[in-house]
C-alpha cells in the first residue's frame, strides 16, 4: 500500500500545546478506528510534533489518542518557522524508514501519508497550504465534519466522465462564510487517462474548537521516535528577532458579561451600537461582535469603527472562545461559526425579529422583535431597577 | 538601479459583502447574481501595503489577479491604490475551476515571467473562498521564503533584506508578536490588521503626489493592462484549472438545524411585564458572586 495512515501536525508554541492539537487527535482516533473496522486494516494515528524539550508533549499525544508520535527536537524549532517546519514534515512523512518505526505495520511500498489533519489557525493554515504544495496534493480550509466512505464519482476531468469508485474518500465539510451552507470537499486522484495522477495524502485543515478531545488515558501506549533533522544555511537566514507575548486588548475571556451584536444592527448601526453600549455598561459587560462585523460592512462614525469593528471582538470560529455567565446575541442570527464561540455560555439571551434564527435553540431567553424596540425597553427598566437601589 | 525593489500584488476579484451592495437570499445564503464584484477587502489591504513600498522605495509594482475578463475592474482598484506600474490578468477557460494548487500554479507562472520579483504581496484571505491557501502554496512553488500575517514591514535595500513584524494568534492561549528578519525573495501575506506608518515629511508629500498618479493612471488603465492565456504564460494545462486540481467540490447543501441545546423561553417585544422580570434577572446574575 502505498498511501498509509493519518498524520497530525500536533501544534504548540514553546511546548504550551494549543487545544486544537488534542482536539485533531481525537477525531483521529475515532475516524482511524472505524475505518479500521470498516476495511479490516490496521492503519495508525502518527502524530508529528517539532520543538525544543517537548518529550512531554510526546507522551500527551500519546493519551490523547495517537499510535505513534514523530518528533524533531532542536533550538531551531522552538517556535513555529513555516519554511524549515514545511521541509521537516513534509520529510518525515514521505520517509518510510521513521514511519515504519512509530507504525510498524507500514508497508514496504510506503511513499506517503494517506490522510493529513493541521489546525485551521495561525500555524496550520499557512503550514497546510506550504506542505501541501510540497507533497502535490489536495487541501480543504476550515473543516467541521469528517467522514470516510466509498465514493461513485462521475467527473469531467477527474474520471473523463465515467462513474468510478473512489475507496476510503476522506469527506471534508466545510461551512461557508455565510455560516448556512456546507461544503463537501473530496480529493481525488486523476482516473481519466489522459490526466493519471494520483493525489495523496488527502488533507484538511480543521477548525479549533469543533471536535472533542479524548480523556486523557495515562495507560495508553505508543511508538515515540526521533527524526534528526537537517537544515540549509539558507533557511536559517530566516530569524526571528523579537518575540513578545501579548496580552488581549479586549478581555472578553476574562468578562462575567459579554453582549454581542451582529448584522440585525443594519437599519440603524450608528444608533443602536449606542444602545448596545448602553447595555453593556449597565450590566458591566464586556461588548463583542460577529464575524461579519470585523469586515467593517457599514458607514459608521470613525470611533465606533475603531473601537468595535475589529478582529479582536470576535466570536467564533475566527474569533475567541468564550463562556461568561450571561451572553446576550443581539441581531445574530447564530451561523455555526459564531456559536461555536459562545455555547458554552452558562446562561443566553438573544434579540432577534426572526423566529426561526438557529441562535434561538442556543438560547436560555429568546426575546423576538427589532432591536430597536427592544433594547431602550430592556435598558429603560434595568435602569430603574439600578436607580432604585 | 541595483537596488531597486520589485514588487507583485496578487489580487482577487469578489463579492462586495458591504451593507447596501450585498444582497442574501430569504435562507441567509449569498444571492451571487444580485451582489456586485469587487476588488475583495483583503487584496485592497495588500495593494495598501505595496503602495508603501513605492513611497519608501520607489518599487516598480505589478498587480495580478487570475479571473474572469471582468476582473480588470479589481485590477484597475488596485491600481488606484497602490499606483501600479503594470497590470497582469490571467485568463483563460483552461484556468476556470481551478482550487488553490491549481491557482498557485498559474499564479507562480505569471509572477516567474514578470522577470525579476523581490517582493510578493497577497490578501489575508478572499471573503468568499475565505481558504487563505493561495498566497503560501504560490510562495512555496516560487521557492521563495513566505511570512503569513504581517502588520508591517520594511527592506533594507543594501542587504536586500525584508523586516517583518507578525501577529500570530495561539488559540486558546494567547496572542504572539513576532519580528522577523528573511533574505527578498519573499512573499507575504498581509494581515487585517496591517498599518504602515510614513515618518517623515517627505515621504508624506510624496504619498500625496503618488496617489494623484494613481488616480490619473487608473483613468487609462487599459494602456497599462495585459491578458495573458495559457499559452501566453506558457503552463502546463494539466496542472491549472479543474486538471490541476486534486480537490473537487462534490457536494453544497444547507447546513442541518442542529438539535437545539437550549430550549429557549419566547418573550415578545411587546410584553412590558416579562421584559422587566428579565432585566431584574441579569441585573441579579451580574450582581451575584461566582
Amino acid at each position: 500500500m502505498k498511501y498509509q495512515h493519518l498524520f497530525v501536525c500536533f501544534e504548540h508554541d514553546d511546548g504550551n500545546p494549543l487545544s486544537v492539537s488534542f482536539e485533531m487527535l481525537g477525531e483521529a482516533r475515532r475516524l482511524i478506528d472505524d475505518f479500521n473496522k470498516k476495511y479490516s486494516l490496521d492503519e495508525k494515528v502518527i502524530a508529528i510534533i517539532l520543538g525544543h524539550n517537548i518529550r512531554s508533549l510526546c507522551s500527551e499525544a500519546i493519551q490523547a489518542g495517537a499510535d505513534g508520535v514523530i518528533f524533531s527536537d532542536h533550538p531551531e524549532l522552538r517556535y513555529p518557522k513555516i519554511v524549515i517546519d514545511t521541509k521537516i514534515i513534509s520529510s518525515i512523512v514521505r520517509d518510510r524508514k521513521i514511519v515504519s518505526e512509530a507504525a510498524q505495520n507500514t508497508s514496504p511500498d510506503y511513499i506517503k501519508p494517506r490522510y493529513m489533519f493541521f489546525g485551521a489557525d495561525s500555524i496550520g493554515r499557512h503550514l497546510s497550504s506550504t506542505v501541501l504544495a510540497e507533497l502535490e496534493s489536495g487541501l480543504a480550509s476550515d473543516v467541521n465534519k469528517l467522514v470516510i466512505d466509498d465514493v461513485i464519482i462521475t467527473h469531467e476531468h477527474k474520471t473523463k466522465g465515467k462513474a468510478e469508485k473512489y475507496e476510503k474518500t476522506l469527506f471534508m465539510y466545510r461551512p461557508d462564510f455565510s455560516g448556512f451552507l456546507w461544503t463537501q470537499i473530496l480529493c481525488l486522484d486523476n482516473k481519466n487517462p489522459e490526466l493519471s495522477r494520483e493525489y495523496s495524502p488527502q488533507a484538511g485543515s480543521i477548525i479549533p474548537g469543533v471536535f472533542q478531545p479524548l480523556k486523557k488515558d495515562a495507560t495508553r501506549k505508543g511508538k515515540i521516535v526521533e527524526y534528526e533533522p537537517t537544515f540549509s544555511g539558507r533557511d536559517l537566514k530566516i530569524r526571528i528577532t523579537k518575540r513578545e507575548v501579548l496580552k488581549s486588548e479586549i478581555p472578553l475571556e476574562d468578562k462575567k458579561a459579554v453582549v454581542a451584536f451582529g448584522r440585525g444592527i443594519k437599519d440603524s448601526p450608528e444608533t443602536n451600537i449606542r444602545l448596545i453600549e448602553q447595555l453593556a455598561k449597565q450590566l458591566g459587560a464586556e461588548v463583542a461582535i460577529s464575524l461579519p462585523l470585523s469586515k467593517q460592512p457599514y458607514k459608521v462614525s470613525e470611533s465606533i469603527k475603531s473601537t468595535y469593528f475589529i478582529p479582536a471582538r470576535v466570536v467564533g470560529t475566527s474569533g475567541k472562545k468564550i463562556s461568561p455567565k450571561l451572553y446576550i446575541a443581539i441581531g445574530i442570527s447564530g451561523a455555526v461559526q459564531h456559536i461555536v464561540g459562545m455555547k458554552e455560555s452558562d446562561f443566553v439571551v438573544s434579540i432577534n425579529s426572526d423566529l426561526n434564527a438557529p441562535i434561538k435553540d442556543e438560547s436560555d431567553v429568546f426575546i423576538h422583535g427589532r432591536l430597536e424596540d427592544v433594547l431602550p425597553a430592556l435598558i429603560d427598566s434595568i435602569g430603574k431597577l439600578k436607580g432604585g437601589k | 538601479m541595483g537596488n531597486s525593489i520589485n514588487v507583485a500584488v496578487m489580487i482577487k476579484l469578489e463579492p462586495d459583502l458591504s451593507e447596501g451592495n450585498v444582497s442574501y437570499n430569504p435562507d441567509g445564503t449569498l444571492n451571487r447574481s444580485q451582489t456586485r464584484s469587487i476588488l475583495g477587502a483583503h487584496s485592497a489591504i495588500a495593494s495598501r501595503a505595496a503602495f508603501y513600498s513605492k513611497v519608501l522605495y520607489d518599487s516598480n509594482i505589478k498587480v495580478c489577479t487570475m479571473g474572469p475578463p471582468t476582473a480588470d475592474v479589481a485590477l484597475k482598484q488596485s491600481m488606484e491604490i497602490c499606483n501600479a506600474d503594470e497590470l497582469h490578468l490571467y485568463s483563460d477557460r483552461l484556468f476556470a475551476g481551478a482550487d488553490t494548487l491549481g491557482t498557485a500554479e498559474a499564479v507562480k507562472t505569471g509572477i516567474e515571467r514578470m522577470g525579476s520579483i523581490d517582493l510578493v504581496i497577497s490578501g489575508h484571505r478572499a471573503v468568499d473562498g475565505e481558504t487563505g491557501q493561495t498566497g503560501p502554496q504560490t510562495a512555496w512553488k516560487l521557492g521563495f521564503n513566505f511570512l503569513g500575517n504581517v502588520i508591517g514591514y520594511s527592506i533594507d535595500t543594501e542587504t536586500r533584506t525584508l523586516h517583518a513584524k507578525r501577529l500570530i494568534e495561539m488559540q486558546g492561549l494567547y496572542n504572539v508578536l513576532e519580528e522577523l528578519e528573511c533574505p527578498l525573495p519573499a512573499l507575504i501575506s498581509i494581515d487585517p490588521s496591517y498599518k504602515e506608518r510614513y515618518t517623515t515629511v517627505s515621504q508624506r508629500l510624496k504619498y500625496v503626489r503618488l496617489q494623484k498618479e494613481a488616480a490619473a493612471r487608473a483613468q487609462n488603465y487599459k494602456q497599462f493592462f495585459k491578458i495573458w492565456t495559457a499559452k501566453d504564460l506558457g503552463v502546463d494545462p494539466k496542472y491549472v484549472g479543474l486538471p490541476g486540481s486534486p480537490t473537487i467540490v462534490y457536494k453544497v447543501e444547507r447546513i442541518p438545524k442542529a438539535k437545539a441545546s437550549r430550549k429557549a423561553k419566547v418573550i415578545d417585544s411587546s410584553n412590558a411585564d416579562e421584559l422587566n422580570d428579565l432585566g431584574k434577572k441579569l441585573l441579579e446574575m451580574v450582581n451575584s458572586k461566582g
